[in-house]
């Protein structure tokens, strides 16, 4: 059988039980944001996380995961709102940003089990690739990250996505909610 | 099942001469003219105002090629590179913002049209020596040359809408354009302003997206209307130069508050997974394709088992169909699991139509081509090789292995036809390429097909290949749907052409005042540069192109440096050699295996004289201040002790020419790494536990930007030094996964230190130089940490040199001296100059 949870939603997927549920996210429900990378494991590209635990979803097949809990990407915070997210752009830790999503439930699933995680435990726990080279400043996130949820540092919230020029106006100056016709000078 | 599209591809089993032939095209016409003196006078004639590639919405201007402005405020940029994560669509729109005086966050960007108006006239001239060899045999005559301010190399770059993000040169091929475009629209923004107002324009202000005049002022997005009417002064008032982003609170200018801070573009949908790659791209009625290849030996589908086993293939659900392609099989299905799965059940089988890629041939050719191969000067001063026939010359040998690009993302595209016009999405550096692939897969016009450029996973130049355009287009032709395609790890790491293998041997002679003499360097490989023109440019296939470029040599810019040394006698030069494997790009590309040989061979010398390392360069220096301060500011960050035997320090310099040729220009680095060899118990290799940079890159734009890069840079090369190495088996790929590769993982990262210098300088790309320097520091520090030469690209490390997991004490010699390596790849360094007496040369010099 091939129901679970994605998202909060109770789906069922017709699909080959079989199926990676990375295909099955990508393909049936659309969510992109899990990456395909290797297939077999070693890139972590495709991470998501089922039951609060982090798991390459190319490895397991939807039939396994009857029954689950399985959170991605999109459905983390849903606004860009959780501190790794927030923690990850502050430090520059994002250049092609394929590997981003992954890096990230990765992460979130480790703070989520232990805020205090320090670079070792990181290490040993966040075993994705980033080849552009962004390992540093990802390490650097992930602690910023867990100082934040321990409330030892506040971080900058990210812009929400969809906002349109209305919303943007109400911050930005320059931006306005109208766009009037065209008309010749105003007094 | 739809049949399979009418042999689309059937031009390529042509030899690539035929191709050329009775194919008329505006290239033939210009050298057809040039033959009756005609030329320039086509050229000139053809229009220079090109019609605004960029299409403006129902309540936004477009004021030129490269800006819109809505009137809600919004400012869209046109950026012409494609991002793969050096920040194209943050540094470019930055440019125009700081010009026009925009708040920062009412800024969007769009990729842009192919368009001669983003011709790229920087890359037109850097590249200039491809063509010359293989279309201009004329290039002299025509005049054509290496600059890009030459009328006809602009003109080239215009009428071939040269567009390609490589070599680094967008900042010095668009910074001014960009920022010209930019001050004309604020220029017309301040005269809207300034006719309501009745003031002069040249009195009004334009910041944080407002004109502004004493008390008075506007939104731009209130002036549009009327500015959209008014031409601008011709030239442009420019603002200032910008200063260069050195510190990090440079990045923004803090007096505009959050207006004023130019945060990455592309972060906040690249952190929730929402920005699109290519295998994002959703549309209605969507299918996915796996494809198989045979090996890179012009391999043609030779059978399947489309109906073995039952028919299990097609019986996998949701497959929905095959296609048959030049050289490739195609499964199509609901699903892109499905349709690789259908297609592992066909088990495919391709037949080779020339000899198989193959280790030992590889290496037999790079020795056959350094024995007896004709050699072709790079760079020249004076004459070395009769000081370099006498005694106490130093001589090594450094090979390098085939590597490939390591990104994330695998090779994808997505196809859509409607009403005979094809759409395709994908990352690609060279979008005119891809337009033009997909356009003879289906015989139809480049101006039917659109590419909507989408960013890449990486890329490393990965993504300067289009052969995907032609697989996908006629997979969405003969399956009559939309399709994508995506290549699986297994297909990315088969068809991905390798950074060449080479071989580098060089000599060097010490002289009187203890510097470096006299130098040769020859390098044997085969010609990339040469390679990827033909690919590009003239639609050739890998294996036709490699054999186009056979026996050729590429341009010496495309070659990479020579030594950053004032060296009196000096000779570099290269050797083709024809390997049997197609060859390409990757991130750092000419200058990687020059600057490993190059800075591992001057620490050789170094040593073999009893020299310490970082003087004896300093010494050879000569007129380089930039450079000096590199060393001095790397030495200083990484704190170098010496690099002496038990050091694990290590030290590499190099410096890049401008690409636009400015001689004030160029890029300059140097780094100390600290590496050794690791525990057997931890797995074992190498472990850089360091890498300290000084960088001169000119005037920076974006602080942030430039770090990541050279960061980034840094680690790639510490990748490249480590891994990322391929070989043949049969023809095949035998490191068929991302595992193989020896990417580092989180628990490898060094710590990173980079300082940059404070230059007024042209900007430089920080892209690749880091890339380039960082490999040879690390073998320096393994030879200063083992006492271990290593010659090899990548680094190859024995189990038996591995330190055991509990070191010996500092004071057991005895164990120490058994851990001396017996590695096969690791050599003692050279043997010290075998002499006590001044010796006389063969051209009557002497050598101390």
């Amino acid at each position: 059988m091939t129901r679970f949870t994605v998202n909060d939603r109770p789906v069922q997927f017709l699909m080959d039980p079989e199926t990676p549920l990375l295909w099955a996210l990508r393909d049936a429900a659309n969510l992109t944001g899990t990456k395909y990378g290797c297939g077999n494991g070693d890139c972590g590209a495709c991470m998501v996380i089922i039951d609060g635990e982090a798991i390459r979803s190319c490895l397991v097949s939807i039939a396994e995961v009857e029954g689950r809990f399985v959170t991605t990407i999109e459905a983390l915070s849903g606004d860009r709102s959780h501190p790794l997210q927030q923690a990850m752009v502050a430090e520059g830790a994002i250049q092609c940003g394929f590997c981003t999503p992954g890096f990230v439930m990765a992460g979130a699933a480790l703070l989520a089990r232990n805020p205090r995680a320090g670079r070792e435990e990181i290490a040993q726990a966040v075993r994705n690739l980033c080849p552009c080279g962004a390992g540093p400043r990802i390490i650097r996130a992930i602690e910023r990250a867990g100082r934040a949820m321990r409330r030892r540092e506040n971080l900058e919230s990210l812009p929400a996505p969809g906002i349109d020029p209305a919303e943007a106006a109400q911050v930005v100056p320059a931006i306005s909610a109208a766009s009037p016709e065209p008309t010749e000078s105003e007094p | 099942m739809t049949p399979p599209p009418p042999e689309p591809d059937s031009a390529d089993k042509r030899k690539p001469r035929d191709r050329a032939g009775p194919h008329v095209t505006r290239r033939n016409l210009m050298i057809a003219g040039a033959a009756g003196g005609g030329i320039i006078a086509i050229w000139a004639l053809m229009p220079r105002d090109y019609p605004v590639p960029l299409s403006a919405g129902e309540a936004e201007h477009a004021f030129n090629a490269w800006i819109k402005v809505g009137r809600d405020g919004v400012v869209t940029v046109a950026v012409p590179e494609l991002e793969m994560g050096q920040g194209s669509t943050t540094l470019f729109p930055r440019i125009a913002a700081q010009e026009l005086g925009a708040d920062w966050r009412q800024v969007a960007v769009e990729p842009a049209a192919i368009s001669a108006a983003y011709a790229d006239p920087v890359l037109a001239a850097r590249w200039s020596g491809l063509w010359s060899a293989s279309w201009l045999g004329s290039a002299n005559r025509l005049g054509l040359a290496d600059d890009p301010d030459d009328y006809l190399v602009e003109r080239h770059a215009e009428t071939e809408r040269l567009m390609a993000t490589a070599e680094g040169t967008g900042i010095a091929a668009y910074e001014m354009k960009l920022r010209e475009a930019a001050a004309a629209v604020r220029t017309v923004l301040a005269m809207a302003a300034a006719e309501r107002w009745d003031v002069n324009f040249e009195e009004c202000t334009a910041e944080a997206g407002f004109i502004t005049h004493q008390d008075k002022s506007l939104r731009f997005g209130e002036l549009v209307d009327e500015a959209a009417r008014l031409t601008p002064p011709d030239p442009v008032p420019l603002r200032p130069d910008p200063a260069s982003a050195t510190m990090p609170e440079l990045t923004g200018n803090a007096a505009l508050g959050e207006a004023g801070y130019f945060v990455r573009l592309d972060a906040p949908s690249k952190v929730d997974g929402s920005y699109p790659f290519a295998a994002d791209i959703r549309i209605p009625d969507l299918v996915y394709a796996a494809t198989a290849h045979g090996p890179l030996a012009d391999s043609e589908l030779d059978s399947f088992d489309a109906d073995a086993n039952d028919g299990a293939a097609r019986r996998v659900i949701g497959y929905l169909g095959r296609v048959e392609g030049p050289g490739w099989l195609a499964c199509v299905a609901t699903s892109q699991w499905a349709a690789e799965k259908a297609l592992g059940l066909m088990k495919p089988r391709f037949r080779p139509g020339r000899a198989l890629p193959d280790d030992a041939r590889i290496q037999s050719a790079l020795d056959q081509a350094m024995a007896e191969g004709a050699p072709e000067v790079i760079h020249q001063r004076a004459d070395p090789l009769p000081a370099l026939q006498g005694m106490g010359v130093t001589e090594a040998s450094y090979s390098f292995a085939p590597q490939i690009h390591g990104t994330i993302e695998t090779a994808s595209a997505t196809a859509r036809i409607m009403d005979g016009r094809l759409s395709l999405w994908m990352a690609t550096q060279a979008p005119g390429a891809a337009r033009r692939a997909a356009a003879e897969a289906l015989g139809i016009p480049e101006s039917d097909v659109v590419v909507l450029p989408v960013g890449a996973g990486g890329s490393f130049d990965a993504r300067l290949e289009v052969a995907i355009a032609r697989e996908v287009a006629a997979i969405a032709f003969a399956i009559g749907r939309p399709v994508q395609l995506t290549y699986s790890r297994w297909q990315e790491h088969l068809r991905a052409l390798p950074l060449p293998p080479a071989r580098i041997d060089c000599r060097a002679l010490v002289g009187q005042r203890g510097t470096i003499r006299a130098w040769h360097s020859r390098i044997a490989r085969p010609a990339a540069a040469r390679q990827m023109h033909a690919r590009l440019d003239e639609g050739l296939r890998p294996e036709a192109a490699m054999e186009a470029a056979s026996g050729l040599v590429d341009p010496p810019a495309l070659m990479g440096h020579a030594p950053p040394y004032a060296i009196p006698e000096l000779l570099v030069d290269c050797v083709p050699a024809d390997i049997g494997v197609p060859v390409g790009r990757l991130r750092g590309n000419g200058e990687i295996h020059p600057c490993f040989a190059a800075e591992c061979f001057v620490d050789e010398v170094a040593r073999a004289n009893g020299e310490e390392p970082l003087s004896f360069r300093v010494a050879m220096l000569g007129d380089n201040p930039r450079l000096f301060a590199c060393l001095q500011g790397a030495a200083q960050i990484a704190g170098w002790d010496g690099g002496s035997d038990g050091s694990s320090q290590g030290l590499a310099c190099w410096q890049m020419a401008d690409p636009a040729g400015r001689p004030e220009g160029g890029g300059y680095i140097a780094v100390i790494a600290n590496a050794r060899l690791g525990s057997s118990e931890a797995g074992g290799g190498v472990e850089v536990s360091s890498l300290s940079a000084h960088v001169d890159i000119g005037r920076i734009i974006d602080y942030d930007l430039a770090l990541q890069q050279i960061e980034g840079g840094l680690l790639y090369g510490m990748a490249l030094a480590l891994g990322m190495a391929v070989g043949f088996d049969g023809g095949l790929v035998r490191e068929r996964t991302l595992g193989a590769l020896n990417l580092p993982q989180l628990s490898r990262m060094p710590e990173i230190s980079v300082a940059f210098a404070d230059s007024l300088a042209p900007p430089f790309d920080p892209g690749e130089i880091g890339v380039v320097a960082a490999p040879p520091a690390i073998a320096n520090a393994l030879r200063a940490a083992t006492g271990s030469r290593y010659r090899t690209m990548p680094i190859r490390v024995s189990a038996s040199q591995l330190a055991p997991a509990n070191p010996p004490q500092q004071a057991d010699a005895a164990a120490d001296a058994a851990l001396e390596p017996a590695a096969e790849d690791a050599a003692p360094d050279s043997a010290a100059p075998a002499y006590d007496e001044p010796v006389e040369l063969p051209d009557g010099s002497m050598a101390r």
